[in-house]
């Protein structure tokens, strides 16, 4: 069986999808178990091909038994397995997050609401770990059609979200398939590695298609990633969807994009063809820069709770489009690893904010009012995501951000550098103006009526199944944080085989 | 706001022109795509590799059939999403934006009747018809699928959503549509169990009476089955979603 582990980390939630459908008809209280069952077996064979590809290197699985390029394979590297892993870590966190919340929100729909979000699951794994270029297009759209329904879900006006959605990740999608259609007229072939042997054997990087469907393909990514100015669909689709909708989806869709961009910049294409013959770079990054200030100076302003995490969600993917176009080992190792980082201080943030709408019902930000007095663990999480995400030692957000100067600074690009630290700055001002809140501001005992009738002593915290998930996403964010050197020992492993400080010196 | 528009669309147009420059020509048979070793091997050792006739229907449900798997559920996805936007539970009954709309009960049409009841049956044995024969001609799973649910959504238009209701119930839809996927699945699954990859069907010459090769032939024709469970149940499921808003009431 062990083999099969990297079919497991796929097939497991699926199977466990179509049984929740069935099982969901009768027996409605069955559901939360078997999702959390499903995800749990995922999660496990997730470590264990992490742990395979650590010992053994380079890991295949071809789908049917057929060898590449005739059939579709798993082919997964360092990357994957890192990626994998969080995507199904991130998945179960946020189930057990949902255990009371799917029945509050989608009372009427529990098996429907599980079957979605089992789907979404699936789809974002096998994304990841496809060694197909059309396979990843079938999932790319599935997983949107996913997201749209888990969004639409929520309230009103998150139909209009999903809907706005719906159109931009279309857009995004046909754009993808458009580049890959083209790869395919010139080389004739489908599977990622393939087409890169057959791009450098015969020279195709000086052909116009092949071009164009380099940028189809980036182009495609970037909307479906969100990245300035192509993130209008974001903010609301997380702001208004169910809280559980935006635990899972807006830690991870954005990342799993960031992660295709990656691969297909450096395997399918060549870093010598995307770095050196394209030489956008510097553009690229001054667009991340305007991304990651943009971003931040927008959830500066934003009042919702959600809506101001949502477009953190917009500066960081700047942050990661800006460290992989630096096109230095420093940088793409800082957002290779900001990747894994982010997606659980995401998470960290998602699920308090998840909580404090739980509690209070309310999603503005003054809802955190007198929270400290009353949700001190829930606010010792948030506290931890948001150093994080402002970027203080020994949380995750620090080592990721250090990578990602010294790129910076390895490259020259100072106005990268300093948007960094704009941002860490304009984060420090969000938290510190929540944590005033929460410490300072007006008790809702004494201000204005109590909000939750059962609150009868000091101490209101969120059920165990909220809260444990915020605290085990907060101690995450840290283990990953103090265990930085052996993450980015797999991460330099898998960069280091494209050799970039010594092929492309600036 | 306009302006961008046209600006995006122009470049993106401009784009695209600028890609054919570079294409090969029209039906070249020394094309990449048709001289690569990938094509080469599909036409040439399709039938001795599956033992199917259809070219398409092998490399759709064998070589590439992981993709199909999940093309399969992209139309059970799509139906659970129609349920879960639109569907309303119980009695609360929902009145749509423009007013509530009332529909007159329809009266039996004795033309309509008759026709639809002489058509039904002979759609739905030429929808068996092309499924089973998916591997031999063009056709299989999904095509079939869809001829099968339309000769439900015919029944629907011609009397009306209760009568539809009546002879396949919206639960049963649901557990026909998961049935195939269990189907497609079930047999990559069972191709783990006997120790090989994911959907490598030649493995289950062991439990069948045939040799390796025709034993892909015979899961080509499973695989198909399933598909078409699916499609057929989701068919009439978003038909039902969509035309009832919802309520599984009264339809259109």
């Amino acid at each position: 069986m062990i083999d099969q582990a990297p079919a497991i980390v796929l097939l497991a939630p699926f199977l466990t999808a179509v049984l929740v459908v069935l099982v969901g008809m009768k027996y409605e209280r069955a559901c939360f178990p078997l999702v959390v069952l499903g995800l749990c077996c995922s999660a496990a064979a997730a470590v264990q091909t992490l742990l395979q590809v650590i010992e053994a290197g380079t890991l295949r699985y071809s789908m049917g038994g057929w060898p590449p390029p005739f059939g579709i394979e798993f082919r997964i590297d360092g990357l994957n397995a890192l990626v994998a892993l969080t995507v199904s870590t991130v998945a179960l966190i946020s189930a057990v997050y949902s255990k009371n919340r799917v029945p509050e929100e989608n009372g009427d729909k529990i098996s429907i609401y599980y079957t979605l979000l089992l789907l979404v699951v699936t789809w974002l794994l096998g994304m990841v770990m496809t060694g197909d270029a059309f396979n990843l297009y079938v999932l790319l759209e599935v997983s949107a059609l996913t997201s749209y329904a888990l969004i639409a879900m929520g309230t009103r006006r998150a139909t209009v979200a999903a809907f706005k959605y719906a159109i931009m990740g279309t857009i995004g999608a046909s754009f993808y398939l458009l580049g890959v259609g083209y790869l395919y007229i010139k080389t004739g072939s489908l599977n990622m590695f393939d087409i890169h042997e057959v791009l450098v054997a015969e020279n195709l990087h000086q052909s116009t298609t092949v071009l164009v469907a380099f940028i189809l393909i980036t182009v495609g990514v970037w909307i479906k990633m969100a990245f300035f100015p192509l993130h209008a669909w974001l903010p609301n689709s997380y702001a208004f969807a169910p809280t559980t909708t935006s635990c899972l989806l807006g830690p991870l869709v954005t990342k799993v994009m960031v992660y295709v961009m990656i691969r297909m910049m450096l395997t399918v294409f060549d870093p010598l063809y995307t770095y050196l013959q394209l030489n956008w770079g510097n553009i690229v990054v001054w667009m991340a820069v305007i991304a990651i200030l943009a971003g931040s100076l927008a959830a500066l302003a934003q009042t919702d709770l959600r809506r101001m995490l949502a477009f953190l969600i917009v500066a960081e993917v700047g942050y990661m489009v800006g460290g992989v176009w630096l096109a230095n080992t420093a940088g793409l190792v800082g957002a290779i690893y900001h990747l894994i980082a982010d997606v659980f201080m995401t998470l960290c943030v998602f699920l308090f904010a998840g909580i404090v709408f739980a509690k209070t019902g309310k999603r503005d930000i003054t809802a955190t009012h007198g929270l400290f007095a009353k949700m001190p663990l829930t606010m010792a999480g948030l506290v931890v995501g948001a150093l994080s995400l402002i970027g203080i030692p020994p949380t995750a957000g620090f080592f990721s951000k250090w990578y990602l100067i010294q790129g910076g600074m390895a490259a020259g690009h100072w106005g990268y550098v300093t948007a960094l630290l704009i941002s860490s700055l304009a984060m420090a001002v969000l938290f510190f103006r929540v944590f005033e809140y929460a410490f300072f501001g007006v008790k809702p005992a004494e201000g204005h009526g109590d909000h939750h009738p059962s609150g009868k002593g000091k101490f209101s915290e969120a059920s165990a199944s909220m809260l444990l998930p915020l605290l085990g996403t907060a101690s995450l964010v840290l283990l990953i944080g103090i265990f930085n050197q052996s993450i980015v020992s797999i991460i330099t492993d898998f960069v280091g085989q494209f050799n970039l400080t010594g092929s492309i010196m600036r | 706001m306009k302006a961008l528009g046209l600006i995006a669309v122009l470049g993106t147009g401009l784009l695209l022109l600028a890609a054919s420059r570079d294409f090969p020509n029209w039906g070249d048979p020394s094309s990449p795509a048709s001289s690569y070793r990938l094509s080469r091997h599909f036409i040439t050792q399709t039938i001795n590799e599956t033992a199917v006739p259809n070219m398409v229907t092998a490399v759709l449900a064998d070589y590439r059939g992981y993709d199909t798997l999940f093309e399969a559920v992209v139309i059970f996805t799509a139906g659970i999403a129609v349920i879960g936007i639109l569907r309303r539970y119980g009695n609360r009954d929902f009145i749509p934006a423009g007013g509530e709309v009332h529909l007159t009960p329809k009266q039996p049409d004795l033309i309509v009747e008759s026709t639809v009841r002489l058509l039904i049956p002979v759609i739905q044995i030429f929808a068996l018809y092309v499924i089973a024969h998916g591997h031999h001609s063009p056709g299989g799973g999904f095509q079939g699928g869809v001829i099968f649910g339309a000769s439900f959504i015919l029944l629907a238009l011609a009397r009306d959503l209760r009568t539809a209701q009546n002879w396949v119930a919206e639960k049963r839809m649901l557990i026909l549509a998961c049935c195939g996927i269990l189907i497609y699945a079930g047999i990559g699954v069972l191709c783990q169990l006997l120790g090989e990859n994911f959907l490598d069907y030649q493995i289950l010459h062991r439990i069948l009476p045939t040799d390796p090769v025709m034993a892909r032939y015979h899961s080509i024709l499973g695989v198909e089955i399933g598909v078409a469970f699916t499609v057929t149940a989701i068919m009439f499921s978003i038909y039902s979603n969509l035309s009832s808003n919802g309520q599984m009431k009264e339809g259109i």
